[in-house]
């Protein structure tokens, strides 16, 4: 049983609360012909909270307040998606919510023990490598997507948080280094670093642009983590050097851009609400019909838009739940993000899971919902939680996981490790 | 939308608000019994210098001079990543990482070692002492 | 710990760059959301008032808001007002339809009750006035105060009351759908007040009075081609004075062919009064985001027959009647600077705020305050030698102005001027289309408006 009882009650009851508030609002202000879908929605998200909230208590964590932001924002997604263009349970939505609530358990269960993980780091890398081959050979020629019938599945999602993990690092493996001609190195780190080349070369040959700044945005967040252990005192002068670098590289790749690429750079939506423009425009103007309260669930017009439910998630529930409602659903996401500034992790590899997990999070929610308000390039990735789509749902469920994972880690070595460590105690006597 | 239906969202926003409060403060009240956890995996113990105490609050510490060390230790006989104190399963040890004075205990060279109350260790010139935190007596 | 530490602050680092971006976000969609709603479907559109809260537009949806005005009640400023039905694209409506869209982030569309409004400039019952004086004729009159800049008078002939609909839109006449004071024409020999003003800047006052240049009717310039003057027997010997009030087209020309008038200095200040000179792209003056066409000739050689009728107003030349009213302005101001025309006073949003207000700007300075004095008096007199009767009761200076159009088939007869009033500072201009197939008169036309201005 959790070490707070009382707390543990209060979050059962408000999360409970915060569903019902919402489903109340479904009931008067949402759009149904008859009960029933109301009702059969209703039951299914209390279900899902009293069952979980019955479930984790048999996993004697420390720490529960990201499972209960987990359980929170998820049942209000299932809520959402299930209210686009008229109220009825999305099965589909429902099952992946599950899903990803179990992909968040076995997060937990593999990163709780880092010293455990962080031996499995080569798995990691086989993982990697065979979700390279998995999307160079399975999927449609450059695409991302591998279709099994009616379920597609997107591979490139499985590789966030594998490569979060790859990025993680603890003190010690980074002293762990080598001296190549007058450098001292860190083979991990060069691993790494090859490994990014990679993933972003086949991003650049999917023409998959949308990912690739998740994994660049958790690569800087793992690079930021190595560059304090060198040997030599890195000034700021470096510091800004590098980062002006970096913005020259970044302007020279806009240049130097495939066509298709500057095509999407350069969209003046308003003049081509039909063609290009069409689903932004229509974002835009959706988050502009819902004002601050919306137009009440199931009463938008934007689920009749292609990907209404993914790319331009956002202004789907603007519209119908309005700005201050979506606001807030962001919000609780953040908020299951900065839970490590509040309760800080007890590891430095647990740290850097946590800041790879919130660096992949916050570019993902960046890219679209900026995107889809016409303030970036529009791209096709997700909102995690919120937009539908199994493979997200469930490589972020497991991100979740690892962040779960470093706010109630165990410190335990294997066995024959502690044997070790009693022998060396007698040499140090 | 009339004005009751107004004021509906709004509770349901109110709601969904003073639910990420209650969680916010169950976060809160979890860090605690979280510290408490780890002291008792740890065993509440610090590294005391003549004036100075630091207090161990996560599971590899860094010694050294460079200013990425957990302790910093500016002293030109400290090498710039001395040593390290990592803990498991409640015992702490030290690890001397390449450091060019090497590390002491009770007056001992050593490359590795486990740590007991009022060990003294000798760092460079530096004289650290490691024992249990005072004030988790008071608690 | 510092390393745990670190974790922490990367990870606010990410969380707070994303907030910003999420500040931006909000901030860009309170501020652009009436844009983004204009482009959707469904509109509210607020009203469109006159000076005197007259109502002169209606956009919102309920039902037909012009039935209890008169027939045709609106059609004096139909094609200047215009509607959202997207056939006129060059009038107020069109060009400010985000002004009038009666929505608001946080109120949503308001179909009933939203105050959003333009108040405009316009004096609806004068310019009634001068709509019905024109008989139905062709043409078009416009009038503003000159030192604030407010359009007081703007109506073309033929026009339409958009309330009606557009009925057969392939049979309306032609200029229909436009306000013919923003579109160049043949300004005739109101153009010989720019030329004034050129050869006043150039040579200065007391050299240009002293020139006097014969007319016997008929001039053979120097290239060898014939300029006739329309008084058959010739005006004789003539001054700067004389020349503009009779109008005399050998004078002018013979000025233009004058050593003391280089034609690099005459191109000069021609195009900072505003012309395009020759090839160069016309310029376009700004009202409330209507674009008004400014004006253009062609000069090339000081003794070709094209230039010197350029400069009297015939050739090549074309000025749009708002663009030689706003000469007027900088005339009549004494400071050589155009007051800047405007038609929106206020803009008022969907609560009834007051978002915009007009102030008064004026242009760069287009010849020097010697010269407009001199020009000043130069058309006070002509106003003072041969209106007063025809334009009683107001002291005006004036120039008219014969433009042959349609290869000289026909003439549309020009006026320009200005009330020498502080107490009623108004510049103006009238075009009277086919001036031979009526008996009306510009002067009839411009004595109505100054009437019905004065009558407030």
């Amino acid at each position: 049983m959790s070490a707070n009882p009382i707390s543990f009650a209060f979050s059962c009851i408000f999360v409970i609360f915060a569903h019902s508030a919402m489903l109340v609002n479904v009931f008067i202000n949402g759009s149904y012909e008859s009960l029933t879908p109301v009702i059969t929605l209703a039951a299914a998200v209390l279900f899902l909270d009293i069952a979980y909230f019955v479930i984790i208590p048999f996993f004697r964590q420390s720490s529960y307040t990201v499972d209960f932001l987990l359980l929170l924002i998820l049942n209000m997604s299932v809520i959402f998606q299930s209210c686009f263009g008229g109220v009825r349970l999305s099965v589909k939505h429902y099952i992946t919510v599950i899903a990803a609530l179990a992909a968040c358990r076995a997060g937990y269960l593999l990163c709780r023990n880092y010293k455990w993980i962080q031996r499995q780091r080569k798995y990691f890398y086989i993982g990697i490598g065979l979700l390279f081959i998995i999307i160079l050979t399975l999927t449609g020629s450059r695409r991302m997507w591998i279709s099994l019938g009616s379920i597609t599945i997107q591979p490139s999602e499985f590789i966030k948080p594998l490569f979060i993990l790859v990025c993680a690092t603890s003190v010690t493996a980074q002293q762990k280094k080598h001296k190549i001609l007058c450098f001292n190195v860190v083979y991990e780190n060069l691993a790494l670093w090859g490994l990014t080349a990679m993933i972003c070369l086949l991003q650049w040959w999917c023409r998959d642009l949308g990912s690739l700044p998740t994994f660049l945005g958790i690569y800087i967040s793992g690079f930021l983590f190595r560059i304090c252990y060198p040997k030599a005192k890195l000034s700021k002068k470096t510091f800004i050097l590098a980062g002006i670098v970096l913005l020259a590289a970044a302007l020279a790749a806009m240049k130097f851009a495939p066509a298709y690429v500057q095509e999407r750079l350069h969209v003046d939506i308003w003049s081509d609400t039909n063609g290009n423009g069409y689903q932004q425009s229509r974002a835009l103007i959706g988050i502009a019909n819902g004002g601050w309260f919306g137009k009440g669930p199931g009463n938008g017009y934007l689920c009749n838009i292609f990907a209404h439910d993914n790319d331009i998630v956002f202004a789907t529930v603007c519209e119908e739940w309005g700005l201050l409602y979506a606001l807030m659903m962001i919000c609780v996401i953040l908020i299951m993000l900065a839970i490590p500034l509040i309760n800080p992790p007890r590891s430095y590899y647990h740290g850097t899971i946590a800041a790879g997990v919130c660096a992949a999070f916050t570019v993902q929610m960046a890219l679209n919902i900026f995107g889809s308000c016409n303030m970036i390039p529009f791209t096709g990735v997700t909102i995690p939680f919120i937009s539908s789509g199994g493979s997200s749902m469930m490589a972020s469920g497991f991100m979740i996981g690892m962040l779960v994972a470093a706010q109630s880690p165990i410190f335990k070595e294997s066995a024959p490790k502690q044997k070790k460590v009693k022998s060396m105690r007698r040499l140090a006597q | 939308m009339n004005t009751l239906n107004l004021i509906l969202c709004a509770v349901a926003a109110a709601t969904l608000d003073i639910c990420a409060l209650v969680l916010i403060l169950t976060a809160y009240s979890e860090r605690r019994s979280c510290k408490k956890r780890w002291d008792k995996l740890t065993g509440t113990m610090e590294l005391a210098e003549q004036s100075m105490t630091y207090p161990l609050v996560c599971d590899e510490i860094l010694i050294g001079r460079h200013a990425s060390a957990d302790i910093r230790l500016p002293d030109i006989s400290v090498s710039r990543y001395h040593a390290m104190l990592t803990v498991s399963n409640g015992v702490w040890v030290i690890t001397d990482i390449g450091s060019k004075s090497g590390v002491f205990v009770n007056g001992n060279l050593i490359k590795q070692a486990v740590l007991r109350e009022n060990d003294t260790i000798n760092i460079g010139v530096r004289r650290l002492i490691f024992r249990r935190r005072s004030d988790s007596y008071v608690r | 710990m510092k390393s745990i530490r670190r974790c922490q602050h990367i990870i606010s680092l990410f969380i707070l760059i994303f907030i910003a971006g999420m500040a931006g976000l909000v901030f860009k969609l309170q501020h652009e959301s009436p844009f983004y709603m204009m482009n959707s479907d469904n509109h509210e559109l607020g009203r469109v008032y006159d000076r005197h809260g007259e109502i002169l537009f209606n956009g919102s949806s309920d039902g037909n808001w012009a039935d209890e005005y008169g027939d045709n009640y609106f059609i004096d400023i139909g094609n200047l007002i215009g509607d959202d039905k997207g056939q006129m694209t060059n009038t107020l409506v069109a060009r400010n339809i985000e002004k009038l869209n009666n929505y608001s982030f946080s109120g949503g569309l308001v179909s009933d009750g939203g105050k959003s409004a333009i108040y405009t400039t316009l004096d609806h019952k004068a310019n009634r006035a001068v709509y019905d004086s024109f008989l139905g004729n062709k043409g078009c009159a416009v009038a503003y105060n000159y030192k604030t800049g407010e359009i007081l008078v703007c109506t073309s002939l033929p026009s339409i009351d958009v309330t009606k609909g557009y009925g057969n839109i392939d049979a309306l006449e032609s200029g229909t759908l436009i306000s013919k004071t923003m579109y160049r024409t043949v300004p005739g020999s109101t153009q010989k007040v720019s030329t004034v003003i050129a050869a006043l800047e150039i040579m200065g006052a007391e050299k240009l009075f002293s020139k006097s240049f014969n007319c016997s009717g008929k001039y053979i310039n120097k290239s060898g081609d014939t300029i006739d003057c329309h008084e058959f027997y010739g005006h004789g010997t003539l001054t700067i004075q004389q020349a503009v009030e009779k109008s005399c087209n050998p004078f002018f020309a013979q000025l233009i062919e004058d050593g003391d008038l280089p034609l690099s200095k005459l191109k000069k200040i021609y195009k900072r009064l505003g012309y395009a000179v020759n090839d160069d792209k016309i310029n376009y003056i700004d009202i409330d985001g209507i674009k008004c066409e400014s004006a253009s000739t062609t000069l090339t050689d000081p003794n070709d027959f094209q230039t010197q009728w350029g400069c009297l107003g015939q050739g090549d030349t074309l000025v749009s009647p708002i663009q030689l009213m706003m000469w007027q302005s900088a005339i009549a101001n004494g400071t050589g600077k155009m007051t800047m025309p405007y038609l929106i006073d206020e803009v008022t949003n969907v609560r009834g705020k007051i978002t915009e207000r007009a102030e008064t700007t004026f242009s760069d300075r287009l010849f020097s305050e010697e010269t407009s004095d001199t020009i000043r008096q130069i058309l006070l007199t002509n106003g003072a030698n041969n209106y007063t009767y025809a334009i009683s009761g107001y002291t005006i200076g004036v120039k008219s102005g014969t433009a042959q159009v349609d290869e000289g088939k026909k003439e549309n007869s020009l006026l320009t001027g200005f009330v020498d009033d502080p107490m009623m500072p108004v510049a103006f201009c009238v075009l009277l289309e086919d001036r031979n197939s009526t008996s009306l008169k510009a002067e009839q036309i411009v004595k109505v408006m100054l009437d019905a201005l004065s009558s407030k």
